[in-house]
């Protein structure tokens, strides 16, 4: 879902605006007596180059060098039907419809909601918070952000050429499907959101989504290229304030159906869960306080055809864990720390037996001031090590960021 | 013996421009104090801040209160010198409940302690990096309370780290002629010495120009204004 050239939205933003050309919002823009709301962000990083592409995304940009736009509207058609959007932009690129949906609650007193359309993420806590300024460092949790070597529409034939891929997840082509050279998924994308049917409720300290999407978490769709569908489902628990407890499954056939068909000269059934996608995850946060501390563990397995011999361990599995802690240390200031790790489990080669792409670790260390309410600089480094792969394995990288929101 | 004249130079707000007036200490003593009262009329009164959409949430956020904006402050611009004298303020209370602060707009005196309870049933951080005073209460829960004594005159802007759409204002004033308008626009403010004043109105951000006033000696003045 594209549009033209990003430059109109930044002029639109300017106009929309009641406070005038010469201040900038610092509260949501309401219309129509409040039925229509408007809301920015805007984050500016600029830092050290990635040459082992640690930190590239979705979308081939580095989030160390990301101008990245996002304009959030909601409309609330009555009381029970709203329609939320948000349009975004990464470093000048074509406006990306990220998100844009119909929220329908049934019953006005009730914790109920049904979502249809490109919908927020099911599944785990933090792709629903993937804002700058929601996220005390500059960098991303590898669950999210970090590129593996595994495509949907391109795969390999055998373990060695899945082996020969490994660290190179940034860009990449096998023998099977696609051959244009794409980027690989992460372990659940945090830069796409998948499109579907979610229902939401919550009672007490109780919630639960489930959702039915087109996509799987490491490749949401807004056109699905295969049969299946994705079904997720999320639980939370808030037993006292400033504790969350979360755990999430989704499951839901990953591999592309013109890949499909050139790994076995047909597609599999509809009704059938070949070649799928499964993904744990749980999540803990908890505050108080000046500290807030957020631990999250991800478990994806996918399944992909075999072909060849030496023949694919199916399935690949990979464990992302990271535990995030910030402390405000006085008014408008704050530390933050990072420390995530993400590993593969073994297949066999002809030669060798190793993880199927290269484990990383990353620790990054930030400060975030603020400048006004609104107004937020942050500085962060990264010690960030792979262990294997064709690129290089340890780098150590300096970014600062500039956050702005209304 | 020819009696000093006192010259005071006050400043109320930081923001506001500095007046002198001229007071006879031997005046003050003798006279009684009057009454300044009168109307606040809002041609328009600021909407509330709306949340932010919430279009990364997984279902609809619970309704809130609506901010109180209808309320103004009515303030002497400058003031006599013994107004100055009191140095305890007390307590307030501004508390947290639906999302809101409620009062929205409290005006106290320096040396004035602010409580400000959680009446939610989940965390608010309570923050604020006002000139006049710079503070992060941390996030505390349901049944708690945490407090700020506000010393040095000014405008407080105050927010929730946790919810974005909550905001109020505190005005912090170094002598206590000053008056919160009721629902209807009206104020009094009472104890004023018989003089000669510059009197402002105050809403959302948005201040009058100073508009003159005589109290009479134990009477009252009447003086209305229009915002906006």
């Amino acid at each position: 879902m594209r549009v033209p050239r990003s430059a109109a939205l930044l002029a639109w933003l300017g106009v929309a605006s009641p406070l005038g050309a010469q201040t900038l919002p610092s509260e949501p823009i309401a219309l129509a007596d409040g039925r229509v709301t408007i809301s920015g962000d805007v984050s500016a990083s600029y830092g050290s180059a990635d040459p082992g592409f640690f930190n590239y995304t979705d979308y081939e940009h580095s989030s160390l060098r990301l101008l990245r736009v996002d304009v959030s509207a909601a409309l609330k058609a009555g009381p029970h039907l709203s329609l939320l959007g948000e349009v975004r932009t990464e470093n000048r690129d074509d406006i990306e419809a990220y998100a844009l949906y119909a929220r329908i609650r049934p019953w006005t007193a009730r914790d109920f909601d049904i979502q249809v359309g490109r919908i927020p993420p099911t599944f785990g806590a933090f792709a629903r918070r993937t804002y700058a300024n929601d996220n005390p460092l500059i960098g991303y949790p590898l669950a999210y952000q970090y590129l593996t070597s595994l495509r949907p529409d391109s795969l390999p034939a055998h373990a060695d050429e899945l082996l020969q891929k490994r660290s190179l997840g940034w860009r990449l082509r096998y023998s099977l499907g696609s051959s244009t050279a794409d980027r690989g998924v992460p372990l659940v994308s945090a830069f796409r959101w998948d499109t579907g049917v979610q229902v939401h409720a919550g009672a007490g300290s109780v919630r639960a989504t489930v959702a039915i999407t087109a996509g799987t978490v490491s490749n949401p769709l807004f056109f699905d290229d295969n049969s299946g569908r994705q079904i997720a489902g999320r639980l939370e628990l808030r037993p006292v304030a400033g504790l969350i407890a979360g755990v999430s499954l989704a499951r839901g056939r990953f591999v592309a159906d013109s890949a499909a068909r050139s790994a076995l000269g047909e597609v599999p059934s509809a009704s059938g869960d070949a070649f799928a996608q499964t993904a744990w995850g749980s999540d803990v946060e908890y505050s108080r306080a000046y500290y807030l501390l957020r631990f999250e563990a991800v478990v994806s397995a996918w399944s992909l055809p075999i072909v060849k011999a030496p023949a694919i361990a199916n399935p690949l599995r990979a464990t992302s864990t990271s535990i995030e802690g910030r402390y405000k240390f006085m008014p408008g200031m704050y530390v933050a720390a990072r420390f995530d790790h993400i590993g593969f489990s073994d297949i066999t080669g002809s030669t060798s037996t190793a993880p199927w792409d290269a484990p990383v670790t990353r620790v990054e260390l930030g400060t975030g001031y603020s400048i006004q309410r609104n107004l937020l600089l942050k500085v962060s480094y990264q010690h960030n090590t792979r262990d294997g792969g064709l690129l290089r394995r340890v780098e150590n990288l300096g970014a600062a960021q500039l956050v702005f929101w209304f | 013996m020819k009696m000093l004249a006192l010259r005071l130079k006050v400043y109320v707000f930081s923001s506001v421009s500095l007046v002198s007036l001229v007071f006879s200490s031997g005046q003050l003593a003798a006279a009684r104090n009057g009454v300044i009262r009168g109307r606040v009329d809002l041609r328009r009164v600021v909407s509330q801040a709306e949340r932010r959409p919430s279009v990364n949430d997984l279902g609809a956020p619970a309704p809130r209160v609506v901010d109180d904006r209808l309320r103004s402050v009515v303030y002497l611009e400058a003031a006599p010198r013994r107004a100055f004298e009191v140095d305890d303020g007390g307590h307030a209370v501004m508390d947290q409940r639906n999302e809101t602060f409620v009062p929205h707009l409290l005006a106290i005196m320096t040396g004035t302690t602010v409580d400000f309870p959680n009446s939610d049933k989940f965390y608010h951080n309570v923050f604020s990096l006002s000139k006049a005073s710079r503070f992060d209460l941390g996030r505390y829960a349901a049944g708690h309370s945490r407090s700020i004594r506000f010393d040095r005159p000014g405008i407080v802007r105050v927010f929730c780290d946790i919810h974005s759409h909550m905001s109020a204002f505190i005005l912090v004033f170094s002598h206590p002629y000053f008056s919160v308008t009721d629902d209807q626009g009206r104020y009094h403010i009472n104890n004023v010495p018989p003089g000669s004043y510059g009197v402002i109105a105050w809403n959302e951000g948005t201040a009058s120009e100073p508009k003159p006033i005589t109290v009479p000696d134990g009477g009252t003045a009447e003086l209305d204004f229009s915002l906006r």
